[in-house]
């Protein structure tokens, strides 16, 4: 299959991720993490595709109009404020990127850990809660009926 | 089209209703055909057995039928509605994807008109259904804890409540400063082995089904004694209309199977267990000479009446850690300080709290039903971790009262996959109900705080929050003003039943399916009564 537009320009969405979701000290893994994940969602959606790629195009587009060569040479934070203005110029693509980055990197096994939870699957495992006792009900219960009779 | 053996009962929908009612009759030695438009549901298919489980719920195990949008779904036309509808079309039905909270109606909420002037009481009351709940409860097998004085005394609850655990014991904590009402809440959810089931293992998303069978879905309670009572069920059989005989009374239907071929199944009763909004979605398309306008519909009431729950979210974040990811997802705490009415309050009717469990990952991030995504960039690394595990939310779950304009009818141009004109939802949020939404959350606000929430956000109401589909084809004593009669009989055609939440008369302030499926059984003993 031929790699679509945000296939190819895989390199630049990476850095849009990383600014999305930036590593910091305590929290290395960065939105590149969900890189993979919003390529699939480009590959399984012709409109998802389309959003992304527009989306791309203009970020590439925001930077050069900055005497720069592109996105890449940009600083953390200047990359940041652009990323911000193209939000108020394409919200709808915007809101797209940033759902599907959430959810690739917080679905991803690396952040999950990172949270301080077991990747993987849910089941057969489950989760132990330790057994504790009930709060006392005896004040709720020694209100009587709280119902009407009908 | 090729014609089936006639039965003596043909139902309609294979979930939560539609289950009790065949197994009912089933067990009385009447023949019983189930026709269900989705599957059998593979345990071993659920997402909880992959990693990625969570991205399940906004694409193939999404609750709404219009993302999800698989074959045995149909498509819904919710533009002019304020809330969604959701439902899952599979054997088990909605309860396959519920989160098994499940209070019973109260005494007063069968009463709505005589003891508050609103609405209509309705034909049959709590002590007729009561022995009805409790048979329900055995069959689904419930949770909980008895004395909790929001109701009259029930049996023995089938296993010890779920667990409250931190988060849990925070709130209750909140309700307790208070003075408020608060009980752990019943839930379908099994926390020892029980009828040959396993006990719940804690692992958090019953909202996606329950791959062990802990959460009491009718696929593994009811269905299996139905089929070895001998009842028949058919999947992937889409109805499409139901027929009349030229005595007026219902003689079968005609639907699709599996394999797209037309159909008939020709039956002494019909009943209809196809939701609140597949039930006048059929009636509807039902049309026929002697009902041009629909089947059992001479009064226009079809597809009126329509009421959901509308729920407000309040969320509160904590300091702590909370362990929210742990426990049934729907599942821990219920209150009903403020169920009765209250005219000081502003409105009519009441509400409870539904204190559920945490945010998972992904949903922590993208705001769960508050709907606040966390924001990007710099700021995110610090509000995600300030909100991760360590909030509370508490849903307002509103008493919804019936009117006319709410209402479900067929869409001019939007059709299923078998070119079956699908529904069209009209909702508006009463003025009524916007007051006790606001209400709740302001005491919800106030919960939260008492228990230690250092700040509070909330959604004033959950679009994707159609749950509970009730009233298209109320039951009453007067053909007027109601679909069915008292013994879930239509009026105009007298062997066609309908059981499941079309025929609420009023929604009352909790979940339904307890009282649902009570009043699913009361129907079929009564169809038992009549036949012998």
């Amino acid at each position: 299959m031929t790699p679509g537009p945000l296939a190819a320009n895989r390199d630049l969405l990476a850095l849009v991720l990383d600014t999305l979701v930036p590593p910091d000290d305590a929290f290395p893994e960065s939105g590149a993490l969900a890189l993979d994940h919003v390529l699939a969602m480009a590959a399984a959606s012709a409109e998802i595709e389309s959003l992304l790629s527009r989306l791309l195009e203009a970020v590439e587009s925001a930077a050069r109009g900055g005497n720069v060569r592109g996105f890449s040479e940009l600083g953390a934070v200047q990359r940041e404020d652009l990323l911000r203005r193209v939000e108020r110029t394409l919200p709808e693509p915007f809101e797209a990127l940033v759902r599907h980055t959430y959810d690739g990197f917080y679905s991803h096994p690396a952040t999950i850990t990172r949270l301080g939870l077991e990747p993987g699957p849910v089941q057969p495992r489950g989760h132990r809660i330790e057994p504790t006792a009930l709060p006392d009900l005896a004040r709720v219960a020694a209100r009587g009926p709280i119902y009407r009779r009908a | 089209m090729t014609t089936d053996d006639r039965t003596d009962v043909l139902v309609i929908g294979a979930g939560a209703s539609g289950a009790a009612v065949a197994w009912r009759l089933a067990g009385a030695g009447i023949r019983v055909v189930c026709l269900e438009q989705g599957d059998w549901v593979d345990a071993r298919a659920y997402p909880h057995w992959q990693a990625d489980w969570e991205l399940h719920r906004h694409t193939d195990w999404s609750a709404e039928p219009n993302v999800r949008r698989l074959p045995q779904d149909y498509p819904v036309n919710d533009q002019a509605s304020a809330i969604s509808p959701l439902m899952y079309n599979a054997v088990g039905g909605s309860t396959i994807h519920w989160s098994a909270h499940f209070p019973r109606f109260r005494p007063s909420d069968f009463r709505v008109r005589s003891l508050d002037g609103v609405a209509d009481d309705w034909p049959i009351d709590y002590a007729t259904l009561e022995p009805y709940f409790d048979l329900n409860d055995r069959m689904m097998g419930v949770a909980g804890i008895t004395g909790d004085p929001a109701y009259p005394p029930k049996s023995p609850r089938q296993t010890p409540p779920i667990p409250l655990d931190t988060l849990g014991v925070t709130i209750a904590g909140g309700f307790e400063r208070l003075g408020w009402h608060w009980w752990p809440s019943d839930s379908a959810i099994l926390t020892r082995d029980y009828d040959g089931r396993r006990a719940c293992v804690n692992c958090g998303p019953c909202d996606l089904g329950c791959p062990i069978g802990a959460k009491a879905s009718t696929d593994i309670t009811y269905w299996p004694k139905a089929l070895a009572a001998g009842a028949q069920l058919v999947t992937r059989a889409r109805v499409r209309e139901i027929t009349l005989g030229r005595d007026g009374l219902a003689d079968g239907v005609i639907y699709y199977d599996r394999d797209g071929r037309e159909r008939a199944q020709k039956a002494r009763a019909v009943v209809l267990a196809a939701n609140g909004i597949g039930t006048p979605r059929l009636l509807l398309n039902s049309r026929s000479a002697r009902f041009p306008d629909g089947l059992a519909n001479r009064n226009g009431l079809v597809g009126r009446n329509l009421m959901f729950h509308p729920y407000a979210m309040v969320r509160g974040v904590f300091e702590r850690p909370l362990g929210g990811h742990r426990g049934p997802i729907g599942c821990s705490i219920i209150s009903q300080e403020f169920y009765e009415t209250d005219l000081s309050r502003g409105f009519v009717r009441g509400y409870s709290f539904q204190v559920a469990r945490g945010l998972s990952p992904i949903a922590s991030a993208n705001g769960g039903s508050v709907g606040d995504r966390v924001p990007w960039g710099r700021e995110h690394r610090r509000a995600y971790a300030e909100r991760f595990d360590r909030t509370i939310t508490v849903a307002i779950i509103g008493e919804d009262l019936p009117e006319l304009e709410n209402r479900v009818e067929l869409d001019p141009g939007l059709t299923d996959p078998h070119g079956i004109p699908a529904p069209r939802v009209s909702y508006t949020l009463s003025e009524n109900s916007r007051r006790m939404l606001d209400h709740g959350i302001a005491r919800a606000t106030e919960a939260l705080e008492a228990a230690g929430a250092r700040e509070v956000s909330f959604n004033p109401l959950l679009r994707a929050g159609g749950w509970h589909l009730m009233g298209t084809a109320r039951m009453g004593r007067d053909p007027a003003t109601s679909v069915i009669d008292a013994e879930g009989r239509c009026h105009d055609v007298p062997n066609l039943y309908i059981v499941d939440g079309s025929v609420m008369v009023t929604s009352a302030g909790v979940n339904p399916t307890s009282t649902i499926q009570a009043v699913a059984l009361y129907v079929a003993d009564g169809m038992i009564r009549r036949r012998s």
